[in-house]
This record gives structure tokens, sequence and C-alpha cells, in this order.
């Protein structure tokens, strides 16, 4: 079903299709020849090219590549920031993705249409909008620099917050059409069985959820750790300190140190790769009980 | 799940959480960035605007957004095309392949290109440079926003019923022309939604078009390394100006995407 | 268990829904609320069980006013017509979920669900998932999970309306049967006349959110007040008349005036016969009950066990009637297409015309 998809298509369709088809015509094997060249040049040669580039010394030297200090530093900075924004923004999406389907209110349709900004605009802006509200000169950050000592650009709380804005819509948007379609009757039913509306919600509304709060949740984290635009503008590139780890292949490429850019690539895609594979295993589960 | 007026104090306090989180995460930012581009009055506003290398930047954004969009939409169809009407072995790994450039770093995509269109690359072009030059910015774009279109377009196509194809070919239509006036008018929604996410990530990348453009003024600089740069430079009126511009481009995104999802909501009833 | 409702009034933005209805259900009754679809059937039952907030009026479960308390409060059950089973719960889970609520401890619960499946007939499936049931056995499902937690009235909505016409002609006979077992207080909500019949001790008729009257199957179909009445539960021929004196009159037509009519007297009337209470005839002298005249038989279609005619009065602007006939009837009078026949009314009733 095309509204159980998670955000912006991506992950949707799993390997659902079923593809009644045609004897293959000459027209069908071009076009096949089309896809499959796309996607090659596109996708497959570039994962290929890092993995060849980062392996090509031997595993010893991939694994002193990875275990440099500056290099250990960056990918934890990754993780964690990663990891925190998709725990906040789990639950807040969620919860806002509750509140847009369930409730009527006064700028709700204005609300919903604002979930994509954080999508639609471009990730350098993100950062320059938020050197502008929590840079040292501004309100925001004085105040919080002096009454806190919480110092927001150029270190993590600032790599957080550009991953909160990044991530933003992903759980919402995976978690909504699941709810629109939720049945109204099986709330309905838990209430006059005696189901308070938090019971209600644990017991009924989130089981049924689950699987596209988590595919949301996947899909932000994977996203974030690629996250580059934002985070340089925010953070800097301050080795040891708030240099993640795109920023630190980023730095390495600039500098012409190939191994060490490719080695971190590797890492950082086997986790997305994880990630991707955990996604793609929920809806395949999803549809199998369906 | 059926949409209800609030009443109890939980209601509200639901609403007020998502409702403040959203303006700290966004709003307050947006507004930092207006009143950051006009607090120094309207002529730095000017000046930044005609600045050639500014207006330069814009057009290659644009250009090779477009032409990413493009490449994308022809390619992402057919794509999906074959991925829900043909069989063949290693369809579910071109499948799941399609999501890769959305968890991909764009840097890291970047540098791939540097590795192998870049001088003394695996596929360095004789003819014409790719790397530090406009076809590697097309690519980098065409890569980063390359899953929309196919994956907006694969589940409708998945959905339509084979009998009004049918139909038509007992009718005496031939392929294309069953595909152009039976299939496509009921793809048309997904695929402009697919067309304007293309555009919105094509327009807004920075990484991988740094990496593989190299930001050189005037030539590859494209807005969004000029906002980075003109940051760096202290030219922070010119960034900020710039950043307007392009949050702007965005809530024009953002609107032809909400229309677009009513559209989708109305024909799927 | 009784369930009282008083001068319920709901409107949805400015469309009254329910309009002012009041009706009082007995312990133990099995009560049908009969309409057509956006009758306001299913919201008078979600007003009952609270789902939906009333605009104004009272509701007593028991004798106890439950106005203004929630859903959870109320301590109904409720069956949707979609089942309405969580998916993600296996059978016994869900039947269980109200016990659970409710703090029962797991060896009470384990036991309260076999007896529960045994009384719906799926001893052995508290394993399985709902997906992995058919449509009956799911609404059998529901069913328990409805009464697992003893509720104080059960409360069903359509709950046949997805089924195919065997399997529910079997469900609604084991619900009755399981209702008056339990000894239920029961609302059911149904378009289809024909479960009512089988299933209520009374019907109530609705009909654009007014509750337009209540009573046993047969004193509704054989002698209803509103003309919507007549014309919903089954086939009515109808006839304008006027009823003076101890007779009712049409044209040239005078026929004795059935007994207790007398609040008709000198008013314009409706004569109702129901197809099964009409009667033709070859010959005057055959003809039973009371003769209105001769009319041509328009049309004989076969009907299972019996023969239904059309036929097509000479006098009435021609109105036709629909008639029931036994096969034997049709033989014994030689009624054929296109031959003039007696027609009498063996039986009949007076409705009032609200025209004017």
């Amino acid at each position: 079903m095309a509204e159980q998809s998670p955000a912006y298509g991506l992950f949707k369709v799993g390997d659902s299709p079923a593809g009644y088809s045609r004897a293959p015509s000459l027209g069908a094997w071009g076009l096949r020849l089309m896809a499959i060249s796309y996607l090659t040049i596109l996708i497959v040669i570039p994962l290929v090219v890092i993995h060849v580039q980062g392996l090509r010394f031997g595993l010893d030297t991939f694994w002193q590549s990875i275990s440099r200090p500056e290099a250990v530093s960056a990918l934890t900075l990754s993780l964690t920031t990663s990891l925190m924004m998709a725990a906040i923004n789990t639950v807040m999406g969620t919860l806002t993705a509750y509140v847009l389907v369930h409730y009527k209110f006064p700028g709700k349709a204005l609300f919903n249409t604002l979930v994509d900004l954080p999508f639609a605009i471009p990730t350098v802006v993100i950062g320059v909008m938020l050197v502008l509200l929590y840079g040292p000169q501004t309100i925001v950050g004085k105040f919080l620099q002096q009454e806190f000592n919480i110092r927001i650009l150029f270190d993590t709380p600032g790599i957080v917050i550009a991953l909160l804005l990044v991530g933003y819509p992903f759980v919402i948007r995976t978690v909504q059409p699941l709810l629109l379609q939720l049945d109204s009757n099986q709330t309905d039913v838990a209430q006059t069985m005696g189901a308070s509306s938090w019971t209600t919600f644990r017991r009924v509304i989130f089981p049924t959820i689950r699987p596209a709060v988590v595919t949301g949740a996947l899909l932000s984290f994977a996203r974030s750790l690629g996250e580059f635009g934002s985070i340089i503008v925010v953070a800097g590139n301050i080795p040891m300190r708030s240099q993640t780890a795109t920023v630190y292949v980023y730095t390495q490429v600039e500098a012409g140190n190939m191994q060490a850019a490719s080695s971190i690539s590797i890492v950082l895609l086997l986790i997305a790769f994880i990630a991707t594979i955990g996604i793609d295993l929920l809806n395949w589960r999803r549809h199998a009980r369906n | 799940m059926r949409e209800i007026k609030p009443r109890s104090p939980l209601a509200f306090l639901l609403i007020g959480i998502a409702v403040l989180y959203a303006v700290i995460l966004f709003i307050a930012p947006l507004v930092a960035i207006i009143y950051g581009a006009f607090k120094d009055g309207i002529d730095p506003i000017i000046e930044t605007l005609t600045d050639p290398s500014v207006l330069h930047a814009f057009e290659v954004s644009l250009v090779l957004a477009l032409g990413a969009v493009l490449i994308n939409t022809i390619f992402g169809l057919v794509t999906a095309w074959v991925l829900v009407r043909q069989k063949f072995r290693g369809r579910g790994i071109f499948n799941t392949l399609i999501d890769i450039p959305f968890v991909f770093s764009p840097v890291i995509a970047g540098y791939a290109m540097i590795v192998l269109f870049g001088r003394g690359g695996w596929l360095a072009p004789p003819i014409f440079p790719i790397v530090f030059a406009l076809p590697g910015i097309l690519l980098a774009k065409t890569f980063v926003s390359l899953p929309f279109v196919a994956r907006e377009v694969q589940p409708v196509l998945d959905s339509i019923s084979p009998e009004p194809e049918d139909a038509a070919y007992t009718i005496g239509a031939s392929r294309w022309a069953t595909f152009r006036r039976v299939i496509l008018p009921e793809l048309w929604t997904a695929l402009l939604y697919g067309i304007v996410l293309t555009f919105a990530r094509a327009v807004g990348e920075f990484g991988a078009v740094s990496v593989v453009g190299g930001n050189i003024e005037g030539y590859t600089e494209t807005a969004t390394s000029f906002v980075f740069r003109a940051l760096n430079d202290r030219n922070s009126t010119g960034a900020y100006v710039v950043s307007l511009i392009l949050c702007l481009v965005s809530v024009l995104i953002l609107f032809l995407m909400n229309l677009l999802r009513r559209r989708m909501v109305v024909s799927r009833g | 268990m009784s369930i009282e409702v008083l001068h319920v009034n709901k409107s949805f933005d400015t469309t009254p829904i329910v309009r002012d209805v009041s009706v009082k259900i007995e312990t133990g009754e099995l009560f049908v609320l009969l309409g057509a679809s956006g009758s306001g059937k299913s919201t008078l039952l979600r007003l009952i069980a609270g789902l939906i907030e009333l605009d104004s009026g009272t509701i007593l479960l028991n004798d106890r006013d439950v106005t203004h308390l929630s859903p959870q409060q109320r301590g109904t059950g409720f069956v949707f017509q979609n089942y309405s089973l969580f998916r993600h719960m296996t059978v016994a889970q869900n039947i269980e979920f109200g016990l659970s609520i409710r703090k029962v401890k797991r060896l009470e619960r384990e036991q309260r669900v076999n007896e529960l499946l045994e009384l719906i007939e799926l001893q052995g499936y508290g394993n399985r998932y709902p997906a992995q049931l058919s449509g009956g056995q799911q609404q059998r499902v529901a069913l328990a999970r409805a009464l697992a937690y003893q509720p104080n009235v059960l409360l069903l909505d359509e709950p046949f309306g997805a089924l195919d016409v065997k399997i529910r002609v079997q469900l609604r006979q084991n619900l009755r049967a399981i209702q008056q077992r339990l000894g239920l207080t029961a609302i059911l909500v149904t378009h289809d006349q024909e479960e009512a019949f089988d299933i209520a001790d009374r019907i109530g008729i609705i009909d654009q959110g007014e509750l337009l009257e209540v009573g046993a199957p047969d004193q509704l179909y054989r002698n209803p007040t509103h003309r919507f009445t007549a014309t919903f539960l089954g086939t009515a021929n109808l006839l304008d008349a006027r009823r003076n004196g101890t007779n009712v009159y049409w044209g040239d037509v005078k026929i004795p005036a059935p007994a207790n009519t007398e609040q008709f007297s000198g008013k314009p009337v409706e004569v109702l016969a129901r197809p099964e209470e009409v009667a033709l005839s070859c010959t005057r002298e055959r003809a039973p009950g009371s003769i209105i005249g001769q009319g041509i038989v328009d049309s004989i279609a076969f009907a299972g066990p019996v023969l239904r005619v059309t036929v097509c009065l000479l006098s009435h602007d021609r109105k036709n009637l629909q008639v029931l006939l036994a096969p034997s009837d049709v033989r014994d009078q030689n009624i054929e297409v296109g031959q003039e026949v007696w027609v009498s009314l063996k039986e009949y009733h007076l409705l009032a015309t609200n025209a004017e």
C-alpha cells in the first residue's frame, strides 16, 4: 500500500512488487539495460571504488587508518550525536505525528506543511540559521553562555541541534500515514473495555506503528551520520572536538590523504548499510504479516 | 485514526509540546535568518544580489539542479518501470540500491567521483574534465537526488491494475501509446512530487558538490558553496542574503510538495 | 442491567444526526435498532457507549446516570462491523485485553479466555493471530473480547454486515443463544430487517435520527403506526382511503374498519395489506375476506416456496398490488398473466396519513 510508505518514498517498496510481467521484448530489454546501467554507474561503481581504495593496502593499513585518535574521535562524535538525535526525534516525531493526526487545532495545516521545511532547506543554510540564532554575539547565544555556560557553536550541542533539524521530518513522515490508516474502531473498542488514553496508546496504537517508528529512527540516524553541510558551518572543523566523521573525510580528501578518507568512509557506509538492512527487514516483516 | 477537537489538558499539553518543539527547532532559526539578512539595511542586499559571482553561483545551482532533475526523471521512471514490471535475477538488490544515495554521505560520494574521474582516476575522461568542473557537479547532484523519482513512482505503478492497460491493448493501442495515454496520467502526481523532491535535494546539495567541484569562484561555485565561502571570508551579510533566498526557494518547494500531496490524497480516495 | 436513553440529541456541525430519542431497554432484552445507512443508528450506539459526547439528554445504565462518564467508566462491551481485533495480538491476548486492564490475575485470565473460546467454539485458536482467521471467526473473537470482562451491556454495530449470508445467519443464532444464556442486555444495530426479525425481542425503527416506533417484530410488521415502518419492513400495499362510521371507503369500495381504529374516524387513512394478506380469485364467490375490486394479472414470478404475483387494479388509477400466493392457489384459481381476477384482502390495517 502506497499509504504505508515511509518518508519521501524512501525504503517504501521493500521487495513487495509482485511484478506481473509480459514476455520480455526487445524494448523491455532496452529499458532493463538503461535501469541497470543507471544504478551501476551512479551507485555500484562509487561503492566499489571506495572499498577498493580503502582496502587496497590490506586490512592492517585499513585498521591503522581508522584507529588514529582523530579518526576514532570523529567516528565516536558522529555516532553519539546521531544517536542522541535519533532518540530525541523518535520521541518528538512520534508525538508530533500523533498530534497532527489526532487533534484539530488552528494552524494545523500550516504546521503540517512546515514539517518538510528542514528537508527542503539546504543543509548549509540550516547551519547559517543556527549560527545566527546561537552564535556568541546573538541574544540567545550570549544568554546561554553567560547563564548556563553552554556553548552551542563549535561544540557537541551545536552538532546535535543541527542534526535534530536535519532529521526532524523523518519519524513524523513515516509514522503519520500509519496513524492515518489506523482503524479508529480499535481505539474506540479499547476505550469501551476500560483502557485509558495512555494504555490505549501503549498497547493498541504503538504496536501498530512500531515498525514505522523504528524505520523513521533508522532513516534519520543514517541520514545524520552522513550529514555535512550544516555541521561544518555550525561546528567548524576542530579535530578531536567538533570534527565529525564526514567532516574528517572532507578534511582528508582536501589534504589528499585518500587512504584515511576511504577507510572512514567504509566504516560509515557499513553502519549506514546495517541501518538499511534493518529497515528492509522491518518492511519485509510487515509485508509478511499482512 | 479519527481527528478530534482537543478537550483534555493532556491533549493541549501534547499539542503545546509538538508546536513548541517545532518553533524552537526551526521557526526561531528561520526568524533569525530573516533578521540577519535585513539587519544592515537594504544596501548590502542589493550589493550581494548584483555581485556577478553570486549570480553565477545561482545560475550553476539552478541549471545543474534542473539537469539532475531531467536525468533522474527519465532514468528514475525507467528504473521504476523495470523494477515493478520485470522479473529478473538481482532485482531485489537493485531495488535496495536505490535508497543508498540517501544514506551515503554526500562527501563520500563526491570523494568517490574524484577517485573515479579525477586526474589519474580510473575513468578519467581524456577530452573534458569532470572533477573541479561543471560535469562533476551535475554528477554529484544527480547522485544525491537519485532515489526520489523512482521511489515515488514505484508504488503507484505497482498499484495500477492491469485491466485498463489490457483494455488499451485490445483496443489496439501500441505499448508506447498505452504508456503515454493510460499509465502516465495515473503517474503524474507522484512523478511531479518526485521531481519536486529531486529538485529540492539537488539544488541544496553542498558536501558532494564542494568536494567534486572544488568551489572555484565564478566557475564551479554553487549558491550553497557561496554561502560557505562568504561565511569564512567574513562576508556574513552576503551569506545571510543568499541563505535567505535559498530559504525562499525552499518555501516554494514546500508549497508545491503540499499541493501535490493533497492531490495524491484526493486521487487515492 | 437496563439501558435508558432520554431525549438524546446529537448534531455534527449543524446537521442533526440523532433527534430527541428516548427508549428504555429492559434487562436481558436484545433490542435491535433498525434503520437505513445514515439514519443515525450507529451514532446512537456510540452515544450510549460514550464514544461520542451528546449535545443534550440523559443516558442511564442500570439506573445510573452515565451521561458525562467516559467510555472507560461506562463498562459497555462493543462489537464493530469490521471486527476491529488488535492485529498485533493473538486471539487469547485480544480476549483478555479487558481483563488485563482490570488487573485480573493471570490464572483467572487464562481460565476466562478458555471459557470464552469454548463459548464461541474456537477452542485451540488462542495462539493464532487475527489475520489467520476467517471473517466469521474474527467476529466471534470480537464478541468474546467484548464479553470477557462481563460488561453491563453489549453494543453491537452491524456485527454481521461484512459476512457471507450463510455465516451471517449462523452467527446471529449463536449470538442470540449466548445472549439468552448469559442473560445479557444488548443493543444491535443493523439495516437488515430479516436479521432484526430473526433475533430481536423488540425492534426500534430509526429514520433520519428519529426513533419512529418500538415494538415486537410481528407487531411492527402487522400493525405499524408509521408509513416508513410499513414500507421499510417488508413489502407494503398501500391504498388511500377514509374511515367513516364502521367502514373504510375509497371510490365505490367499502370494507369494514378493523377493530380499535376509532381514532381514525372521519380521517383520511392508508390501508396497509401485506402481499400475503391479499387474495386473488377467479370468481367473486370464491374470494375470501373483503373484496376491493377486479384486476388484471400483470406478472407471475417464481420465488421459491411461493409465487410473487403483480396485479393491476382496474379502478384506483390502475394501481399495482404485490401478492404472494401458494402454487396450489395459482393452480386452483387458474391464475395466468393477462387474466382478470377478483382482488380481496384477507387482513388489513390502517395507517394515519400525514398528508395535508
